[in-house]
């Protein structure tokens, strides 16, 4: 087919700007009356006050015991020993084994993820054709998108759940439950990524008569290597924390460990794992951070919220060598390499024919869908838990970033607001503990919150919202505080100038903004919240994970996919839903 | 330069407009080899819309554009390509890849002629051929070989251009405003430099703001208004009378 299609793009018109005509925007811009601020405001408060009214009432229903007292007694078993962890040479070897396991997994499940992304991107990105790309790659990326937005919908563990009954406790389960989602996440933040950089480049090597491939690795991988780079350390440090999730499956790891000590109550034990996985998390989340400073190209806010951020001014950011940056992609080889001889990960199981066998019947199995005994109803019913459990969880994580993240804010820490010495160092020391504290929080994993609020209270919608609510509070907190950093302080310095009092200052000048995108991350976490009720739900709580995970263990595939379309359904619409909210809100 | 030598590119007729509204109307241009044609105008004149058709990259939408004899309308996009390798384009931004060292910006222009395979592998590990650095001497920036192509100054970034240009070895130069941003000096070293370049290969077309420096450096002047050709003389006979119709007002 001739190809009639313009590739030269014209320079833009910077030299004859357009004079902007004030007086037509005036006529054509519908004024905001004040009236119109205050129904948005009420809308706005309704649509949040509403769900969580109803939600509460569906998770707090009347005339049922919600506390479990013989559990509670647990619990008192559990902080009894907490000074108590076991510390013998045997243990701690095991630990670290665990360790060096759910490392591994990570690395190279970020590594799968990288390389799905990689191509996904690609595909996706409108700036990698020429001009519309042909209709044969159009209908792939329809179809593709597609398997992206299904992929990224189910959640680590569900995939794992579903990957074990092909592949039985192969490493290779953890590896592919990350890689897969993980993967269909990178190619949408790697595509946006693409699609954000300055073409020009590009353009020109078009027109010198390049071909795509080499045009597009020539022109775009260079800029957009410090932003891939970025989003790879931040896709490992969220790899770490899933991977220690996944051992509620039994893959191996810290989660594994951490599950048999918890389910065989080995409270020393516990203690001691809980402890490990904190600290790794520490110093990843440490290490990543840095060298995401040192790039300075994306916070991990930044990229948390589902996107890649603007380079400012079109411009493509400078990447800045610094020598951990340098030292730690020099490292991604040799430790990816050192990651699958450790792990003992092989393809192998992929090709085997068991696997060929088992997939086959997997699929015959799954269809067609079936509905589950009690029907619809039932469906409906775990479908309304899961949300009802999303949004208390949210309103519990919310409630902990409120507290906690004003503290945790490092420029007000350290920035040389006004106060006396013992002041100074109070607000250091409330920094410190608010930090760690968040870090707790996000890093022992949601199953394990789980299990511990399913000791103290009745199965049901409140400890999977407690548990969720109480994991996610570490992740908002961390994401809210590392925003309000960026808080301009010059307005509340302009109001103490002028003789406001400080809190009044605050209240006035800081509060605004910081609320606003306190409301974005919540609605962006909101998503994600819903996706993870399948956490808690596989461990026993209540909503479409539990009667997921019931229906698997019971081999009643026909529902399981009844389920995984509607857990599908949820996700996506409540992701349309959040970004519709989102998309008001910046308007 | 003598009427017989051959051909580049040939317009008849050509127009383009976009969404209705007409950028370049009805132009009838031949340049043939050897030639250095300047074309000047006004802002929002057509000129860069001249250089796109000219390098293949945008279809006219009224009459015929050949490149090298062949039409560019309507080409399949292998046979656009093998055209537009031949032709050397710097347009008015420059199109440097930024994050990256001089070799690399260089090693840019030779992505065509290279193919898929060896383009990547340059890409992982960039290597300094012969041409690439007599390429970078020729325009003075042998020191700048491995310096990152954003830290350079605006007059070295252009020569940067120019030497992926020079590796390229094509056989029409167009040059979209190449000394819009820069002082009278090295406005005159990038147009010797524009030159020396096209006598080695072939011909030159440059986009000027400045009459001037189209009489010092160019054989053959076109005036654009309004998408319209106004003049096409040989440089000798660009006149005062010619440069006021082009550039009145109203
Ligand atoms: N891609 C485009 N889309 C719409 N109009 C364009 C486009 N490119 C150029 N034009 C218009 O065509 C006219 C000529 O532009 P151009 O060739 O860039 O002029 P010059 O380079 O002489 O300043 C201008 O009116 C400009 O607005
Ligand atoms: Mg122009």
């Amino acid at each position: 087919m001739p190809d009639v299609r313009d590739t030269y793009r014209l320079p833009a018109d910077s030299d004859r700007p357009e004079p902007p005509n004030l007086d037509a925007q005036r006529r054509t811009r519908p004024r905001v009356t004040g009236r119109q601020v205050t129904t948005r405001r009420l809308i706005g408060a309704l649509v949040l006050v509403v769900p969580l009214v109803w939600a509460l009432g569906r998770a707090l229903p009347v005339g049922h015991d919600i506390v479990n007292r013989g559990g509670a007694r647990l619990i008192g078993d559990l902080l009894g020993q907490a000074l108590s962890p076991r510390l013998d040479g045997d243990f701690l070897r095991l630990v670290l084994e665990a360790t060096g396991t759910t490392l591994a997994f990570a690395a190279i499940g970020t590594a799968g993820a990288l390389v799905i992304g990689l191509l996904g991107g690609l595909v996706l990105s409108d700036v990698a054709w020429t001009h519309r790309p042909p209709r044969t790659v159009r209908a792939v990326r329809v179809v593709l998108r597609g398997l992206l937005v299904a992929t990224r919908s189910i959640h680590e563990l569900v995939w794992a759940l579903l990957l074990v009954s092909v592949l039985g406790l192969d490493p290779l389960v953890a590896v592919l439950a990350i890689a897969l989602p993980f993967g269909a996440q990178t190619a949408q933040v790697f595509g946006d990524t693409f699609d954000g950089l300055p073409t020009s480049a590009l353009h020109s090597l078009r027109n010198a008569g390049a071909t795509t491939m080499p045009a597009v690795a020539f022109a775009l991988l260079p800029p957009a290597s410090p932003l891939m780079l970025s989003y790879a350390f931040y896709r490992f440090e969220c790899a770490v924390r899933s991977t220690v999730l996944l051992g509620a499956v039994g893959v191996g790891g810290l989660g594994q460990e951490l599950v048999v000590s918890l389910s065989s109550r080995n409270w020393d034990e516990v203690w001691t794992l809980i402890a490990a996985v904190i600290i790794v998390s520490a110093l990843v989340d440490a290490w990543s951070g840095r060298l995401r400073a040192d790039m300075a190209v994306a916070s991990c806010s930044e990229w948390s919220a589902g996107a890649a951020p603007e380079p400012p001014g079109g411009v493509a950011p400078r990447r800045s060598r610094s020598r951990w940056a340098r030292w730690s992609a020099l490292a991604i080889i040799p430790g990816l390499v050192a990651a699958w001889l450790a792990s003992g990960v092989s393809l192998s199981g992929l090709t085997s024919s068991r696997t060929r066998a088992l997939t086959g019947g997997l699929v015959e199995d799954l269809l067609p869908p079936k509905l589950p005994a009690g029907g619809w109803s039932v469906v409906g019913d775990a479908v309304l838990d899961t949300l009802a459990m999303a949004v208390v969880a949210m309103a519990i994580a919310v409630l902990i970033t409120v507290v906690i993240a004003p503290w945790a804010v490092t420029t007000r820490a350290q920035g040389g607001a006004p106060g006396s010495l013992p002041a100074r160092i109070a607000r250091r020391m409330a920094w410190a503990l608010a930090r760690i504290g968040l870090l707790v929080l996000r890093s022992v994993p949601p199953t394990v919150w789980a299990v511990i609020a399913l000791l103290a209270l009745f199965p049901g919608i409140l400890p999977g919202a407690l548990a969720l609510g109480v994991y996610t509070g570490g992740v908002l907190g961390r994401l809210v505080a590392e925003s309000w950093e960026s808080v301009s302080p010059v307005p509340r310095n302009a109001l103490l100038r002028s003789g406001v009092p400080g809190a009044l200052a605050t209240l006035a000048a800081v509060v605004p903004a910081s609320a606003h995108q306190l409301l974005t991350y919540t609605l962006y976490r909101f998503e994600i919240c819903v996706r993870e009720t399948a956490v808690v739900g596989i461990v026993g709580a209540a909503g479409l994970g539990r009667l997921l995970s019931e229906n698997l263990n019971l081999f009643r595939f026909p529902v399981v996919s009844t389920l995984l379309i509607a857990s599908f359904a949820v996700s996506v619409s409540s992701e349309l839903l959040s970004r519709r909210l989102r998309r008001a809100i910046r308007a | 330069m003598t009427a017989s030598a051959p051909v580049v590119v040939q317009l008849e007729a050509a127009g383009r407009s976009f969404g209705g509204t007409p950028a370049l109307v009805a132009v009838d241009l031949t340049i043939r080899t050897g030639e250095r044609l300047a074309v000047l105008g006004p802002s929002g004149a057509g000129k860069s819309t001249l250089l796109a058709l000219l390098n293949g990259g945008l279809q006219p939408s009224h009459g015929t554009v050949s490149l090298f004899g062949e039409a560019t309308a309507g080409l399949p996009a292998r046979t656009r390509r093998r055209l537009q390798r031949r032709v050397g384009t710097i347009s008015q931004g420059l199109d440097l890849i930024e994050q990256v060292r001089v070799l690399h910006n260089v090693n840019a222009g030779r992505i065509a002629e290279w193919g898929t395979a060896r383009s990547l592998a340059a890409l992982a590990w960039p290597r300094t051929d012969e041409r690439a650095g007599a390429a970078l001497e020729s325009v003075g920036l042998d020191w700048a070989i491995h310096e990152r192509t954003e830290r350079l100054s605006g007059g070295e970034r252009q020569r940067v251009a120019i030497a992926r240009l020079l590796v390229q070895r094509p056989e029409l130069v167009l040059a979209d405003e190449p000394v819009a941003s820069l002082d009278p000096t090295r406005a005159a070293e990038v147009l010797t430099l524009l030159g020396r370049v096209s006598s080695d290969t072939g011909t030159l077309v440059v986009t000027l703001h400045q009459p001037q420096l189209a009489r010092d450096h160019c054989t053959r002047a076109i005036g654009l208004r309004a998408g319209r050709l106004v003049f096409d003389t040989p440089i000798a006979e660009l006149g005062a009378d010619q440069l006021d119709q082009l550039y009145a007002r109203g």
